[in-house]
């Protein structure tokens, strides 16, 4: 199941460090919303919780980076862009060979 | 075994000079990722699903040499993505061949016949041109047809230029051991220097999630299709590793074997996980949690993995590393029998 739209409730039952582990997972570009109320666009590439001040890595909308983000200064983030690793682009290819090979039949025996 | 002599060479002086410096963990193969980008969206493949931003960037060719430098490794592979989409594909290897690294740039060939006059042919180059098969199985796996004969005219063209030229093949469930011995002989027929066999990894992120083959049946494809091998058949590669797909070695991954950079970084653990990454080879190298990969560090995602990057290295190592290692090589690479 792709996780493209999800706005994540952090609280109790959902943790900013759960959040950024899906997004640092995710293929598609994030919204990381600041404490200070803004935010920044990009793909989240990098993840280190176990560094001396535990941060994240993005590229942003242009492509710019690495931009280093404290993870202290997170308040969430938001799946807002395509998951470019979601679709059936198998399905599809075998559905399209499928009705190749159908169509080849029928005009063979016709 | 179809390796040139001086690649031989190249590559046993080197480990023994990390056996004799006493070091337990060394690179092998530098994975060099210098784009994600691709021509073709192959249906096994986890490693183009990107946004456009990422899609559109590259790796400089000093961002390239630095890596190299900075590892080490006597080898580099140059993956994807595909390379000959990069605009400066030709100064990434030529800087690499200056300083005598092994290069295996790794192409679907699509661009290979028309990009070939900004190469020059050398020892120190190889095309290792991705075929999955013979036509039917490997535009099927490609989803795209055309794409075999297009790489075949590639080879052809390369092989009367001058270069090295080498296959490589990725292998799934369904895959049949004698259309795969066909295969073989068609290559070798083409006039190849040498293939490159392995089976595919899952890739979470690939879109096709249903035919990855399991440890079991890797086994079984590997002994079926590489018994009794044709004295014809030359494979670019360790012939302990392909003894390990037919199931007659239990080697462990060597994660570090075949590290692998691109414009995130050194990518941790390996060539196929995406645990995070390092700025440095050596912070790659010395804060890798590397207890936590391999089949036997229970790891759900390195259980059915048998890929040519995480145990290649292993089956090198193994060679020279123990006189029975080496013996068991040079009887196989003699006799021809896996």
């Amino acid at each position: 199941m792709s996780l493209e739209g999800w706005t994540p409730q952090i609280g109790p039952y959902l943790t900013l460090e759960e959040v950024i582990e899906h997004a640092f997972d995710y293929r598609g570009n994030i919204t990381v919303v600041r404490t200070d109320g803004t935010d920044i666009v990009g793909y989240l590439f990098n993840r280190n919780a176990s560094a001396p001040e535990s941060f994240v890595e993005i590229f942003d909308e242009a492509g710019e980076g690495p931009i280093r983000i404290r993870c202290a200064d997170i308040a969430t983030i938001t799946f807002t862009g395509k998951d470019t690793a979601a679709g059936n682009a198998w399905t599809a290819w075998l559905e399209r060979k499928d009705k190749d090979r159908a169509e080849n039949a029928a005009a063979s025996g016709a | 075994m179809s390796v040139p002599l001086s690649q031989v060479v190249t590559v046993a002086s080197y480990i023994i000079r990390q056996k004799l410096a006493r070091r337990q963990r060394y690179p092998l193969v530098l994975m060099l990722e210098p784009l994600f980008r691709c021509n073709l969206a192959c249906a096994g493949c986890g490693k183009i699903q990107y946004p456009a931003q990422i899609l559109r960037k590259h790796l400089t060719v000093e961002q390239c040499v630095k890596a190299v430098e900075e590892c080490g490794a006597p080898i580099v592979s140059i993956p994807g993505g595909e390379p000959l989409m990069h605009p400066e594909m030709d100064k990434i290897v030529a800087a690499l061949v200056a300083t005598r690294k092994y290069v295996y740039l790794c192409t679907n060939a699509l661009l290979l016949k028309e990009k070939l006059s900004l190469f020059t042919p050398s020892r120190y180059l190889t095309f290792s041109v991705h075929m999955d098969g013979l036509r039917e199985e490997h535009d099927d796996a490609v989803c795209r047809e055309g794409v075999y004969d297009r790489a075949v005219e590639a080879i052809r063209e390369a092989l009367a230029r001058g270069f090295r030229v080498t296959t490589n093949t990725t292998l799934f469930d369904g895959a049949s051991a004698l259309r795969m011995r066909e295969f073989f002989d068609e290559m070798m027929s083409l006039g190849v220097e040498g293939m490159m066999l392995s089976p595919g990894y899952s890739y979470s992120k690939a879109p096709d999630q249903e035919h990855f083959l399991r440890r079991t049946k890797t086994q079984a494809l590997f002994t079926r299709m590489l018994a009794h091998p044709k004295r014809r058949w030359k494979f670019n590669q360790s012939p302990l590793f392909l003894r390990f797909l037919m199931g007659k070695h239990d080697f462990e991954c060597t994660p570090w074997g075949n590290p692998t950079y691109n414009m995130f970084g050194w990518q941790r653990p390996c060539y196929l996980l995406q645990d995070g990454y390092a700025a440095t080879f050596r912070e790659l190298m010395d804060t890798t949690e590397w207890q936590r990969y391999g089949r036997r560090s229970g790891n759900e995602k390195c259980q059915d993995c048998m890929v040519h990057c995480g145990f290649e290295a292993t089956a090198v190592d193994h060679t020279f590393g123990s006189l029975k290692g080496l013996v068991e090589t040079v009887a196989v690479t003699l006799t021809g029998r896996l």
